[in-house]
């Protein structure tokens, strides 16, 4: 097993935020007496992950994930806790402790608009002091996996998002980071781009055993790319382990999909739900819970009693279940 | 006209939302009067007059057009962010038509402007200086009248250099570049009367002494009888000029844009 | 310090080369900026044919004296571009790329942004300037006036270096400073461009003592120009310059590294 590279303990990160009051009276006393309002961002969250991990970050809108992120990056102080990252305190040895990482922002590109990537990859070898010939090869390495050789001398205003976001993808691993933190880097980008990205995140993973923290609200991001995954809401930890133990462990609930061959009157079978696909009623789903009922009974209740043209269980989706978990319809420990 | 008139309320309510930094923009008034208030009391040197004109006359010179600059201190990229940014066709589906949309909407801002900025900022200004009161009533209802009319000429001056933007990639420089001119010719820097005599005849054929200056002549009694038919008749020609220069790029330019689309 | 260097000039080229992309516009922009900063400079001109001189100061000297403002900052936005835009950088979460990298903060402010177009418009119409007056201001050019003279343009560089420190400091907490920097920087400098003496003792000391424009070119410029008003004042101010600078500048960095610590990067 690899060793321990992020070691995050009890983070808190609470905001001061002015309460804006309306009005006249509310803005000039707005400068006088100011009143304000305390949100904690992050309320004590610890983790550690290992060299070499790939780990998914998740939560909804305001959940403290850019927080705890920005914290990790070294841009914000927590207000407790500690955070160790590759033998760095981020926020207090921010210069030498950036070197070793590299951040990927899906919503703020780090490449110059009126310049072509390639003048903004030379900028940014000068500024992390990048030796001659790595930054040539890791130029012609990352031309060749991210499929850039198109774009990178054409200026960025004319490249479309998800060229840009390749362009801005390898910017940010030029200087050959240990870790790297990708925030939203799928947002707004189309499917195919969308493949040509993670594809390019995994395979970099596996080759140069990059230890790296994604945030994302895209699921699809989540599944084919990481293995771990760290649930925040509110500022707190929710989840920390992989998808499929979530699918295992969590969700108790299944659903079978049948196809009648005649329309059956009624389907008389304790403790389920049942719902129509189609408007001709021929397809069913049958949701239940597998602690109430065992998979093995129901499909031979199914099987014996009804004539079934075809029937499959199917996965719950993960959207579902993170939805679930956000609502605490699905508590998680 | 209602529809118009609505939004010059509009943008005069919108001003409302910017206290603070209203009180910071009349202080900013007030010391761009001060500078030159400064110079020209230095210049004077505790002269009286100099060539018939006297330091009150050069002081209620920069008030006024001090009054017109701020009543027009408008944006005046707009026009050249909408053509940029490619809205400018959904504002020409409108059924208002767009440029006098613009000139109400600037009259607006003006309007508030004058109020909440000008006149507290000349408020101020007389705890330290002198101002001359005007002629007389008449005189008074003259200048507001032709400062109405020099605000127009601004205007339409401002207008047809944005009408550019329609084929400059940027016409910040020009805007800019236009402004100097303005400023030094019209009276803004430099009191009109003390302009060397050749480049004043060179002013005389150009609009830029209907801005500011006629205005100033009116309040100070300056004018007479006859002059004044001839100042109030040069400012009407100037706008009308102006008016069918600024069609001439307007129309020109809006064909563009149908033509290739934005 | 030779890595300092290449920095900069991988910034700067970079820099020049996005304005280069729109040649034609460059040189109008340029030109505007010039003609707009010597606006005042002209409209004097033609006051001081019908006035010949203001306070004893005549075109030639005043053109002496203005040419320090325009001159110094011609070389501070090369430097100061992004301190300049503070607050724009902070409200568009612009830090945040800069702490990520491996550098000194202001370093990297400081060596990035340069505003090409504001420095040649400035700085050419300083030199300008300069050429125009300097033979006709009875400045005897030796070594050691050289050497003051080029000390005084650093000197003045730094003041305002220091000014714009400042309000980067208390954009931090404030982030909307654009009517302080209006006041206190942009509405000042159109003071400083004439002799000082021509104003109360309230605005004198505010170019004195507040925002110190006077020690980037009245003083300076009355060393080597002697004129009979700087008996108001103490004769010590004209040699001070580049300690008010070092002061000045060592007080803003150390207030603006302290503000740094608040820094609250806006979250999304």
């Amino acid at each position: 097993m690899n060793k321990t590279i992020i070691d995050v303990q009890n983070i808190c990160k609470t905001f001061k935020i002015t309460k804006r009051k309306s009005g006249f009276k509310g803005s000039i006393s707005n400068i006088f007496h100011p009143e304000y309002e305390h949100k904690k961002a992050v309320n004590d969250i610890s983790f550690k992950i290992r060299e070499g991990e790939m780990v998914g970050f998740i939560g909804p809108n305001g959940a403290g994930k850019s927080t705890t992120v920005k914290m990790l990056s070294g841009i914000l102080y927590p207000d407790s806790g500690s955070i160790n990252i590759a033998g760095y305190v981020p926020y207090k040895q921010r210069k030498e402790y950036v070197a070793n990482i590299g951040v990927v922002f899906g919503q703020k590109s780090q490449i110059s608009w009126d310049l072509s990537p390639l003048d903004s990859y030379e900028v940014i070898k000068h500024i992390y002091k990048i030796p001659d010939r790595k930054y040539k090869e890791n130029i012609e390495r990352f031309t060749e996996l991210l499929d850039m050789q198109k774009f990178i001398k054409q200026p960025v205003r004319q490249l479309s998002l998800g060229q840009r976001m390749r362009a801005d993808i390898a910017a940010a691993l030029l200087h050959s980071p240990k870790i790297v933190f990708f925030d939203e880097p799928t947002i707004g980008i189309d499917v195919v781009g969308k493949e040509k990205i993670r594809s390019f995140i995994k395979t970099l993973n596996k080759t140069d055993n990059i230890t790296m923290i994604f945030t994302t609200h895209d699921m699809q991001d989540i599944e084919k790319t990481c293995e771990r995954l760290i649930i925040i809401d509110d500022g707190k930890k929710l989840y920390d382990g992989s998808l499929d133990s979530i699918k295992r462990n969590y969700v108790s609930s299944r659903i079978i999909e049948a196809e009648f061959e005649e329309l059956p009157e009624k389907i008389d079978i304790d403790n389920v739900t049942v719902s129509n696909v189609d408007n001709n009623k021929m397809k069913k789903l049958i949701t239940f819970d597998t602690n109430s009922k065992g998979i093995n009974l129901l499909m031979s209740e199914l099987l014996n009693n009804y004539n079934i043209k075809d029937i499959s269980v199917k996965e719950p989706e993960i959207d579902a279940i993170i939805r679930d978990i956000y609502e605490g319809k699905i508590i998680v420990h | 006209m209602n529809t118009y008139i609505q939004f010059a309320a509009i943008k005069f309510r919108n001003n409302m939302a910017y206290r603070f930094e209203y009180l910071m923009g009349i202080l900013n008034t007030v010391l761009n009067f001060l500078v030159y208030w400064c110079i020209y009391k230095a210049l004077y040197g505790g002269a009286d007059e100099i060539d018939g004109i006297t330091f009150s006359m050069v002081t209620t010179n920069f008030i006024i057009s001090l009054g017109l600059t701020n009543a027009f201190s408008k944006n005046e990229m707009f026009l050249h962010d909408k053509i940029k940014q490619g809205t400018i066709a959904n504002e020409l589906l409108k059924p208002v038509n767009f440029k006098f949309r613009m000139l109400f909407e600037d009259l607006g801002d003006g309007f508030f402007k004058v109020i909440f900025n000008f006149i507290p900022a000349v408020i101020i200004a007389l705890f330290f200086t002198h101002i001359e009161p005007p002629a007389g009533i008449l005189s008074f209802s003259l200048c507001l009248i032709s400062a109405v009319l020099g605000y127009i000429v601004l205007w339409e001056i401002s207008f047809i250099v944005q009408t550019w933007a329609f084929w400059l990639f940027s016409i910040w420089g020009i805007v800019t570049i236009k402004n100097v001119i303005i400023n030094i010719f019209s009276g803004v820097l430099l009191p009109l009367w003390f302009m060397p005599e050749p480049v004043m005849n060179i002013i005389k054929f150009t609009p830029l002494d209907s801005i500011f200056f006629t205005p100033v002549q009116l309040y100070l009694g300056e004018l007479q009888g006859y002059e004044i038919i001839f100042n109030f008749s040069k400012q009407l020609l100037w706008i009308a000029v102006l008016y069918i220069i600024g069609e001439f790029f307007w129309s020109r330019g809006i064909k563009k844009l149908v033509v290739q689309g934005g | 310090m030779k890595d300092i260097f290449s920095l900069f000039f991988a910034y700067a080229k970079s820099g020049l080369k996005t304005r280069f992309q729109y040649k034609l516009d460059s040189v109008v922009a340029t030109l505007a900026v010039f003609l707009r900063e010597a606006a005042g400079i002209i409209a004097m001109y033609f006051a001081l044919l019908k006035f010949d001189t203001i306070n004893n100061w005549n075109i030639n000297e005043l053109m002496f004296l203005f040419s320090l403002i325009f001159i110094t900052y011609g070389i501070f936005i090369v430097f100061f571009m992004a301190l300049r835009d503070f607050s724009d950088w902070i409200k568009h979460g612009d830090i945040d790329r800069v702490m990520l990298r491996p550098r000194g903060i202001l370093t990297q402010l400081v060596l990035c942004g340069a505003d090409w177009l504001a420095a040649l418009g400035h700085g050419t119409l300083g030199i300008v300037l300069f050429i125009l007056s300097a033979n006709n201001v009875g400045v005897e050019w030796n070594a050691e006036t050289i050497l003051y003279y080029i000390v005084s343009i650093a000197s003045g560089v730094l003041i305002q270096g220091a000014v714009f420190l400042f309000f980067s400091a208390i954009s931090i907490y404030f982030i909307e400073t654009q009517s302080l920097k209006e006041i206190m920087y942009w509405n000042l400098r159109k003071f400083a461009g004439y002799p000082i003496s021509i104003y109360n003792k309230f605005i004198q000391s505010l170019l004195i003592f507040v925002v110190p424009f006077a020690f980037v070119n009245y003083f300076p410029a009355q060393f080597l120009l002697r004129k009979p008003d700087m008996a108001a004042y103490p004769e010590w101010f004209m040699y001070i310059s580049p300690f008010v600078g070092i002061i000045l500048y060592a007080l803003a960095y150390l207030f603006w590294k302290f503000s740094m610590r608040f820094y609250k990067s806006t979250g999304n």
